[in-house]
């Protein structure tokens, strides 16, 4: 059964149209990535899937419930965890735990243990009372997530949660993720970092224009587009020599050499490296490395959009 | 439920903050202590007295000044500090009785009391008094220089006679009636009249000034993240709006009693007097709601908050009084809810009016409060969710 469904979702900002047609689904368990640059339109597809923005057109059900600004039933579903830093900077972790969770409706018995255990789980258990002012920009950051932990939701949505954070703290939130996704909570995921929505995502839609350009699992992808695994060898001795012998195997696109390396571009690069390999032994030019580079989502973006993830 | 936990957390956070409680809760009643001691109507002006002049006629004339139920007097034996006591405004006058008072007094001379005040209205009053005092005296040593010019007894014993008829005389009363209504009151306690000024004042600018901690919760994505959470807009609203009412009730009431208890202010009818704060403080929640929606800057609101709070006070006469404006200046100052609820406090406490003498200030105080709370949250409620 999908946790989440969502279609046709469109938002438009005067003349500009952030959102135009947005529609996916996650299943329980599932963590689905909503990967793309800065203003493709990721966190304003959330804020609606969150129910926190007006929608012009669409729909989103989360466990069967409608979602609108004006609805509160399903949203004790949902997990938020925004992009900027939501808390109370005056309030301890403690105190903005139990803010929220009294706006979730936890109560009141359950609430003290709750937040006990959700402090343990961030690792602010030592530091739980003093003022988050006072905290790292990586413990905001885990408490900005703990918040979304709170009420144990079913759909658990995390909007870039690791912007500005330093890489121990990064890889903390990361594996935090993939705790969860362990643990059966299902997970939207916005990144622009390719890396995170590879590691994480079970599936995968890229998003640029406000628009979802292509959906899928990362192998998925790829195979949409057509791309091809590069392996590239450090060549002892006359690449030249080694192109030339590589011609004659068909499976191979291309073949590109440089002083010392050979790049080429193969279907298929496990089935195809032991002839590869046989052909340099035949040759006599001898082998100082091989690298096989899987095609990945940033030259999918690349290929769909025509820019970098990072412009 | 939910509501009262957005106020309780908005409370809490006023009460975390060291220069918000004394901007809240100190200033005002120092405001109303400096004003009430300034322009108070209780007021006992003190009079800094030197007497360097230590004999018989100098004591006489120092009895007189400290039996004057008019001052408070305060006695000096350093000129300089004396002179720079009344500089600083801890005296209102100085009385100097020089060293050859007596000397001179008796041998015919003319002996020079000394007077200082400070540069304002009052001391002509002061002077007036003073110079009373002087004339008495005067009058006195006359008699006795006249009765031993006519050989009829010595200085001494002529002085003597004439201070005894003096003190027996009856005199010449002046009997003061006053026509038409006494803009004040002359009942009015020292601190009555700068008090409700100060409440209404301070009710509305906290207000304002809270409009900021709304834009900053907007701002940093607390407000959106309570929208994510099943907690109705509605609640968030009347959350949020139950924040800047309670703080302003909380200060309110503190001016409110505190000033009854250190400054023995009179709030008149406390039911009349309850409807005001209450209906003021809407009014400040509502004036706050629709700033704190209007502006995305809270240090730009926060300085604007002040600016349109003391503007609005200062036009709406918690200032200088309403009375003494011009007619169409009062008419322009009636478009401010300051002015309404100052004449609702004046009904109550110079006039001993009830409840519902003051129907018509608290409906128009009322039609304020919806207005603009009705405002505030509709700008906030499209501000959170579009």
């Amino acid at each position: 059964m999908n946790v989440l469904e969502c279609e046709g979702l469109l938002k438009a900002f005067d003349d500009l149209v952030a959102v135009d047609g947005v529609g996916f689904h996650i299943a329980a368990g599932e963590t689905y990535g909503l990967l793309g640059p800065n203003g493709a339109g990721k966190t304003t597809s959330i804020s609606m899937i969150a129910g926190i923005l007006e929608s012009d057109a669409g729909r989103v059900t989360v466990a069967g419930t409608e979602i609108t600004t004006r609805t509160t039933d399903g949203k004790a579903q949902i997990g938020y965890v925004p992009q900027d830093i939501a808390i109370y900077p005056d309030l301890s972790a403690r105190e903005n735990l139990q803010f929220f969770g009294k706006l979730y409706g936890i109560p009141k018995q359950r609430l003290g243990s709750r937040i006990d255990e959700v402090l343990e789980v961030i690792g602010l258990s030592d530091r739980g009372d003093d003022r988050t002012e006072e905290y790292s920009g990586g413990m905001k950051r885990r408490l900005n997530i703990g918040i979304g932990l709170l009420h144990e939701p079913t759909l658990l949505i995390l909007d870039e949660p690791t912007v500005g954070v330093d890489p121990q703290s990064r890889n903390a939130i990361l594996e935090s993720v993939e705790q969860l996704g362990r643990r059966g909570t299902a997970l939207l995921y916005t990144t622009h970092y390719m890396e995170e929505a590879e590691r994480l995502c079970d599936r995968v839609a890229i998003i640029d224009g406000g628009k979802i350009r292509a959906e899928g699992t990362r192998r998925q992808l790829v195979e949409l587009v057509g791309q091809r695994d590069t392996i590239s060898l450090g060549v002892v001795g006359s690449a030249a020599r080694l192109v030339e012998a590589l011609e004659t195997i068909e499976e191979i696109e291309s073949i590109t050499s440089s002083e010392g390396s050979v790049e080429i571009l193969v279907e298929g690069a496990s089935r195809l490296l032991p002839r590869i390999l046989d052909v340099a032994q035949q040759t006599g030019v001898g082998i100082s490395g091989v690298e096989v580079v899987e095609p990945n989502l940033e030259s999918v973006f690349l290929h769909l959009t025509g820019k970098a993830l990072r412009d | 439920m939910k509501s009262w936990a957005i106020t309780s957390t908005n409370i809490k956070r006023l009460i975390r903050e060291p220069s918000t409680i004394f901007f809240v809760f100190v200033f005002p009643m120092l405001l109303i202590l400096v004003l009430g001691a300034s322009f108070g109507g209780g007021f006992t002006p003190k009079v800094g007295l030197l007497a360097e002049g230590q004999g018989e006629y100098a004591q006489a004339f120092v009895d007189q000044v400290i039996g004057n139920d008019d001052f408070e007097t305060i006695d000096y034996d350093d000129r300089e500090l004396l002179l720079e006591d009344v500089e600083r405004g801890l005296v209102q006058m100085a009385v100097v009785v020089p060293v050859d008072y007596d000397t001179r007094i008796t041998t015919g001379e003319v002996a020079e009391v000394g007077f200082v005040g400070r540069i304002d209205q009052s001391v002509v009053q002061y002077r007036s008094t003073i110079e009373a005092i002087v004339a008495n005296e005067s009058a006195i040593v006359r008699a006795a220089r006249l009765q031993e010019a006519e050989g009829l007894s010595s200085f001494d014993e002529g002085a003597t006679v004439a201070r005894a008829m003096s003190l027996g005389s009856t005199g010449t009363e002046v009997e003061v009636e006053t026509t038409g209504e006494s803009l004040f009151g002359e009942d009015l306690g020292q601190f009555d009249l700068g008090a409700p000024s100060m409440l209404i004042l301070f009710i509305f600018l906290t207000s304002l000034a809270g409009s900021a901690a709304l834009i900053q919760t907007r701002r940093l994505g607390v407000s959106r993240r309570m929208v994510s959470t099943p907690t109705s807009i509605g609640e968030i609203l009347v959350g949020e709006t139950g924040g800047r009412f309670a703080v302003a009730m909380i200060q309110g009431l503190f001016i409110m009693i505190g000033a009854a208890v250190a400054f023995e202010v009179r709030w008149g009818n406390l039911g009349g007097a309850s409807a005001l704060l209450i209906l003021m403080a809407l009014v400040g929640a509502g004036a706050g709601m629709l700033m704190g929606a209007l502006f995305d800057n809270d240090e730009q609101a926060g300085s604007m908050g002040v600016f349109i709070g003391l503007g609005l006070a200062a036009l709406g006469g918690c200032m200088v009084p309403l009375e003494i404006f011009p007619d169409t200046m009062q008419t322009i100052a009636h478009l401010t809810p300051h002015a309404w609820a100052l004449d609702g406090f004046a009904e109550l406490i110079r006039r001993g009016g009830t409840i519902a003498d003051i129907a018509l200030e608290l409906a128009v105080l009322a039609g304020f409060a919806v207005a603009l709370l009705a405002a505030g949250t509709w700008r906030l409620r499209a501000k959170l969710t579009h």
